[in-house]
C-alpha cells in the first residue's frame, strides 16, 4: 500500500520569504535599469571557435574576448585537487588504497560469502 | 533581439529559488542541488551579458564556473560523507553540535 | 677649592654605597658590613669638613643636580644641592655623629653577638644618606622626600629585633604618628607650589624671597581668596604640621619614648641628634618664611615652652635610664622650637649643635652602661658603676653637666641665648613670649633634677645588684666615641659665648652669630633678625638682661642638680618620687596621652574608615561590577544566534544581502 507524495508545506518553508523578499529587490532594480541595446553576434563567426581560442591565448577567433589561459590552468589544477580531495574525504581509517575497486573476478567475494574454500 | 531584462529576471528567478531551496531543505544533498541551481543562475547572467557586449569573454567564464561547480560537488559529496559517518543521518538540523 | 662643592653629592652618595654594600654582600664581609658604613662616614667626614672649610671662606653654593620633572607651563620638580653656613655646619654635625654611631656599634652590636646585623648597617647606611640628603636639599619637595625617608630607616632600625613583641608595635607607632604630621606638611609643600610655583630655599626666586616681596606690595602671588598674612600663617602651619611630628614636641610626641626599644646607637644617632633635630633644621632652614608670620612663631614658641616644660615633668619620675633621656630629647627641642619661636634663629640653631652633641653623648654613654648591666636599663638596679667604669661616667658627667645647662659646659651657653632672647623679645611686647619663657625658665629645674637624679642613681651609692657590682667591661670602641663626644660637649659652648662678650664687653667672640651671618642675602641671621615681628626691651639695660637671665637659669639648674644631689647621692637612695603620689601616676603614664591616642585612633579614625570603605566596595566596585554585568547580560543572550543549524545561518545572510541591497538601491537611486 503507498501513499501518494504530497507537497511537505509547514513552518520550516517561513525561512523562505527571505529569498523571496531578495528576489522582489533583485526584479526591482533590474527592471528599473537601463541597459544598451544587445550587440549580439555576427551570423557565420563560429563562436566556439572564438572560445576554444581565447582559453589558449591565440588570437585567431572571429569574435574578440578576453584571454583565459591562466584561469585554463587554474580551473584544470583546481579539478585535479577537487578529486583528490574527494577521495581523501570518502576514504576511511585503515583503508587500503583502490583494493575494493579491483576486478578479480569475484574471488574475494566468493571467499567471504562461503566460508570454506576449495580451491 | 530579447532585451537583456528578460533574461536577468530569469537569473535572478532561478537564484532564488536555489536560495529558496538552501534556506528550506533538511537534506544535505538537497541542499547541495539547490547550490548547484544558484551557480547556473550566474552562469546565465554570465551569458546574458556575453549577448549584449557582443563578446565572448562571457561564455568563456561560464564554462570556467561549470568546472568550478563540478570541483565544488566533489568536496562538497566528500563533505555530505563525513557529515553522515559522524551523525549518522544526512539532516542539516540535525548536525548542531558547533552552537553556543 | 672650587672643585669642593663637586664632590657635594659624593657626601651624600657615600653612605647611601654602604647601604647597598651592607645589603648586597653584609653577610659575608667580616663585621656584617661595619668597616663599609664607617669608611662611608668617615669619607663623608672628610668631605663635610673640606666643604666647612670652603663655606669658612666665605663661598656658598646652590645648585640643581637634577630636574626629575620639568613643567609645561608649571613647576619644574628638581633635586639640588644648598650649602650654606647652616647646611655646612649640620653636614658637620651630623657626619660626624654618625661616623660614631658607627665605631660605637662595633662595641654595642658587633661585640654582644647580635644577629641580622647587615641589617642594620644597611639601615644605619640608607638613614646617614637620607640625613644628609635632607640636610642639603634646596626645595621643599627634595626636604619632603628625604624627611619621609628618614622616618622609613627609624621605623627600620626601632624595629630591628621584630621578633620581640615591643619593636615592631613601637616602630609602627613612631612611624605612623610621623606620618600623621607629615600629612599636614605634604599639603603644606602643595600650598607652597601651588602659592608661589616654586618651592626653593634660597635666591631671589625662592619661595621666602617672594614672600616678603608679596608682604611688602612688590609681587603678586596667588593666596586662594586670603589675605597674603593670613594665607602664608596657614601655609606655615601645615608645614609645621611635619616639624611637630618629626620633632616629637606636644601632641605628637608620644613615639619617641617608645622609640627607646630600638638599639641605643640607633637612639643615639635618630632620636637624639638628628632625625629629630630635622623637624627644628626644617624651620630653621625656611626662617625666612616663618619670619614673616607672627601668629606662625608665637605658637611655634607656646609648643616649645609648653613641651620643653611638659616632658621635663615626665622625665622626673621614670625608671629606665633611656626613657630618661628620651623624655629629656622632648624637652630640649621643645627649647629649640621656642627659640625659633621667640626670634633667637642663632640661638636654636647653637642649641641644636650642642644639644646633637651631648645628647649623643648621653645615649651612647647610656649605650656603655647598657652593655655593662647586660642589657637591664632600670636605674634602681644599677649604683656605683663610676669606680667601675671611670670614661664612660667621666663623659656620662659632661654630657649630663651640659644637659642641666652648669656654666662653663656647652648647654648653659646654648640654654642660655635661648631664653635670654625669648625674654628680651617677650618684654617688647609680647605676653605669649614671656609665658613661653617663663615655662621655659620653670623646665630649667626639672631638667637639672632629672638629669642629676639619673647620674645619681647610676654611678653613685652602692651596686644595688650583682650585675652592678661586677659590671661588663667595654672596649676602645665605645670609649673613643664617649672620649670625643665628651670633650665636644664641654668645649662647643665656646663658639657662641655671648654672655661674655656683652658682660666684658668683649667684641667678636660669637663666632656662630658671625658664621650664620656669613651666608647669602635671603638665608643670613642679619636678615632673619630685620624680619622678626619682634622688638628687643631690657631690664635696665642689656648686660644687666643678660646677666639676670644667666643668673636665674644657672641657679634653677643649680637648684635643680642641688635637690637631686640631696635626695639621691647617697649610699641607698629610696624612690623619692612616690611622695608624689597620685602626680606620680599621672607622670608615669605619660598624661595618659598614648591611650588617649590610641582612643583616637579606634573611636574616631576607624568609624570613618570603616564608612569610606563601604563605600568604596558598594558604591565604587558596584559600579564597575555593574558595568562589567551588562556585558556579560547582553553577551550570554546575543550568543543564541548561533544556533548550529546552517540553514539559519543562510537566513542571516540572505536577510543582510537583502538589507544591504536595499540600502545600496535607495542610497544609490536605483529604484527611481
Amino acid at each position: 500500500m503507498t501513499t501518494k507524495p504530497e507537497l511537505n508545506l509547514g513552518s520550516h518553508l517561513v525561512p523562505g520569504l527571505a529569498a523571496v523578499a531578495l528576489f522582489v529587490v533583485m526584479a526591482a532594480a533590474i527592471l528599473s535599469a537601463s541597459f544598451p541595446d544587445p550587440q549580439g553576434f555576427a551570423g557565420d563567426a563560429s563562436i566556439i571557435a572564438s572560445i576554444g581560442y581565447a582559453m589558449f591565448n591565440l588570437d585567431f577567433g572571429a569574435i574578440e574576448g578576453e584571454s583565459f589561459l591562466a584561469a585554463l590552468i587554474i580551473i584544470a589544477i583546481t579539478l585535479d585537487v577537487a578529486l583528490d580531495g574527494s577521495i581523501h574525504l570518502a576514504r576511511r581509517e585503515g583503508d587500503q588504497g583502490g583494493s575494493s575497486l579491483l576486478a578479480d573476478g569475484g574471488r574475494e567475494l566468493k571467499q567471504s560469502l562461503f566460508e570454506e574454500d576449495d580451491d | 533581439m530579447v532585451p537583456p531584462q528578460y533574461y536577468l529576471l530569469l537569473s535572478a528567478a532561478l537564484f532564488c529559488i536555489g536560495l529558496f531551496g538552501i534556506l528550506t531543505r533538511r537534506n544535505a544533498l538537497l541542499f547541495l542541488m539547490s547550490v548547484e541551481l544558484m551557480l547556473n543562475a550566474a552562469n546565465i547572467n554570465l551569458v546574458a551579458f556575453s549577448n549584449v557586449w557582443g563578446n565572448v569573454t562571457g561564455q568563456t567564464f561560464g564554462l570556467f564556473m561549470m568546472a568550478l561547480a563540478a570541483a565544488e560537488v566533489a568536496i562538497g559529496i566528500g563533505i555530505i560523507l563525513v557529515l553522515y559517518r559522524n551523525f549518522d543521518d544526512v539532516d542539516v538540523t540535525k548536525a548542531t553540535t558547533m552552537r553556543w | 677649592m672650587v672643585g669642593i662643592f663637586d664632590f657635594a653629592p659624593a657626601i651624600v652618595l657615600l653612605p647611601f654605597v654602604s647601604f647597598l654594600v651592607a645589603l648586597a654582600v653584609g653577610d659575608r664581609l667580616p663585621k656584617g658590613g661595619a668597616l663599609a658604613g664607617i669608611a662611608a662616614t668617615a669619607g663623608s667626614l672628610l668631605l663635610a669638613a673640606a666643604t666647612f672649610l670652603t663655606v669658612a671662606g666665605g663661598r656658598t653654593y646652590d645648585a640643581t643636580i637634577y630636574t626629575w620633572a620639568e613643567g609645561i607651563e608649571a613647576v619644574d620638580l628638581t633635586f639640588g644641592i644648598l650649602i650654606d653656613p647652616l647646611s655646612a655646619m649640620m653636614l658637620l654635625i651630623v657626619t660626624l655623629i654618625a661616623f660614631l654611631v658607627h665605631v660605637f656599634s662595633l662595641g654595642y652590636m658587633n661585640d654582644e653577638g647580635e644577629v641580622g646585623l647587615p641589617r642594620y648597617y644597611a639601615g644605619l647606611g640608607l638613614f646617614t644618606a637620607s640625613m644628609l640628603g635632607f640636610v642639603v636639599a634646596d626645595n621643599l619637595l627634595m626636604a619632603f622626600m628625604f624627611f619621609e625617608l628618614v622616618g622609613l630607616c627609624s621605623y627600620l632600625l626601632i624595629g630591628f629585633w621584630f621578633r620581640e613583641p615591643g619593636p615592631p608595635s613601637a616602630a609602627k607607632k613612631a612611624f605612623l604618628v610621623t606620618r600623621f604630621g607629615d600629612y599636614f606638611f605634604l599639603v603644606g609643600v602643595v600650598a607652597v607650589f601651588a602659592t608661589f610655583g616654586t618651592a626653593a630655599f634660597s635666591g631671589s626666586g625662592s619661595f621666602p624671597a617672594l614672600a616678603e616681596a608679596a608682604l611688602h606690595g612688590e609681587a603678586t602671588v596667588n593666596t586662594f581668596g586670603f589675605a597674603p598674612q593670613t594665607w602664608f600663617t596657614i601655609v606655615g602651619l601645615l608645614v609645621l604640621g611635619g616639624v611637630v611630628g618629626k620633632s616629637a614636641q606636644f601632641p605628637l610626641h608620644t613615639w619617641l619614648p617608645d622609640a627607646m626599644e630600638g638599639p641605643t646607637p640607633v637612639s643615639a644617632l635618630i632620636h637624639a641628634a638628628t632625625m629629630v633635630a630635622a623637624g627644628v633644621y626644617l624651620v630653621a632652614r625656611m626662617y625666612g618664611f616663618y619670619a614673616l608670620s607672627p601668629d606662625a612663631l608665637a605658637i611655634i614658641a607656646l609648643i616649645g615652652g609648653f613641651t620643653a616644660l611638659f616632658a621635663a615633668t615626665m622625665g622626673v619620675v621614670k625608671r629606665e635610664i633611656k626613657q630618661v633621656l628620651a623624655y629629656s630629647t622632648i624637652s630640649q627641642y621643645g627649647y629649640m622650637m621656642l627659640a625659633l619661636g621667640g626670634g633667637g634663629y642663632v640661638a636654636a640653631t647653637f642649641h641644636l649643635m650642642t644639644h646633637a652633641f651631648f645628647k649623643a653623648l648621653l645615649f651612647l654613654g647610656a649605650g656603655s652602661v647598657i652593655i655593662a648591666m647586660h642589657h637591664n636599663e632600670d636605674m634602681w638596679d644599677m649604683g656605683g658603676l663610676k669606680e667601675k667604669m671611670p670614661v664612660t661616667y667621666y663623659a656620662f658627667l659632661s654630657g649630663s653637666l651640659a644637659l642641666a645647662g652648669i656654666f662653663p659646659f656647652s648647654g648653659f651657653w646654648s640654654k642660655d641665648e635661648v631664653l635670654y632672647e625669648t625674654l628680651i623679645h617677650g618684654l617688647g611686647g609680647s605676653p605669649v613670649l614671656l609665658a613661653a619663657y617663663a615655662m621655659g625658665l620653670l623646665a630649667v629645674f626639672f631638667t637639672g633634677f632629672y638629669t642629676f637624679r639619673m647620674v645619681f642613681l647610676t654611678f653613685h651609692g652602692e651596686p644595688r645588684t650583682q650585675t652592678a657590682s661586677d659590671p661588663h667591661s667595654v672596649r676602645w670602641n665605645v670609649k673613643g666615641p664617649l672620649a670625643v663626644l665628651g670633650v665636644l660637649a664641654a668645649t662647643t659652648g665656646l663658639v657662641n659665648m655671648v654672655p661674655v662678650e656683652k658682660l666684658l664687653g668683649i667684641g667678636g667672640i660669637d663666632f656662630l652669630h658671625q658664621w650664620l651671618d656669613m651666608s647669602t642675602e635671603s638665608l643670613n641671621a642679619h636678615h632673619y633678625g630685620e624680619l622678626i615681628p619682634y622688638s628687643s626691651a631690657y631690664i635696665g639695660g642689656e648686660a644687666t638682661t643678660v646677666a639676670i637671665g644667666a643668673g636665674v637659669s644657672l641657679g634653677l639648674a643649680l637648684a635643680g642638680a642641688g635637690l637631686a644631689h640631696l635626695l639621691y647621692n647617697v649610699p641607698e637612695p629610696v624612690e623619692h618620687t612616690d611622695r608624689l603620689g597620685g602626680i606620680k601616676t599621672l607622670l608615669y603614664n605619660n598624661y595618659y596621652q598614648d591611650e588617649y591616642q590610641v582612643w583616637l585612633a579606634n573611636g574616631v579614625t576607624r568609624p570613618v574608615a570603616r564608612v569610606a570603605n563601604k563605600f568604596d566596595q558598594g558604591v565604587v566596585d558596584g559600579v564597575v561590577n555593574g558595568v562589567s554585568s551588562v556585558s556579560l547580560f547582553s553577551g550570554s543572550r546575543v550568543r543564541r544566534i548561533q544556533t548550529g543549524v546552517v540553514s539559519n545561518y543562510a537566513v542571516l545572510l540572505t536577510l543582510g544581502l537583502t538589507a544591504l541591497l536595499l540600502a545600496f538601491g535607495l542610497l544609490g537611486g536605483w529604484f527611481v
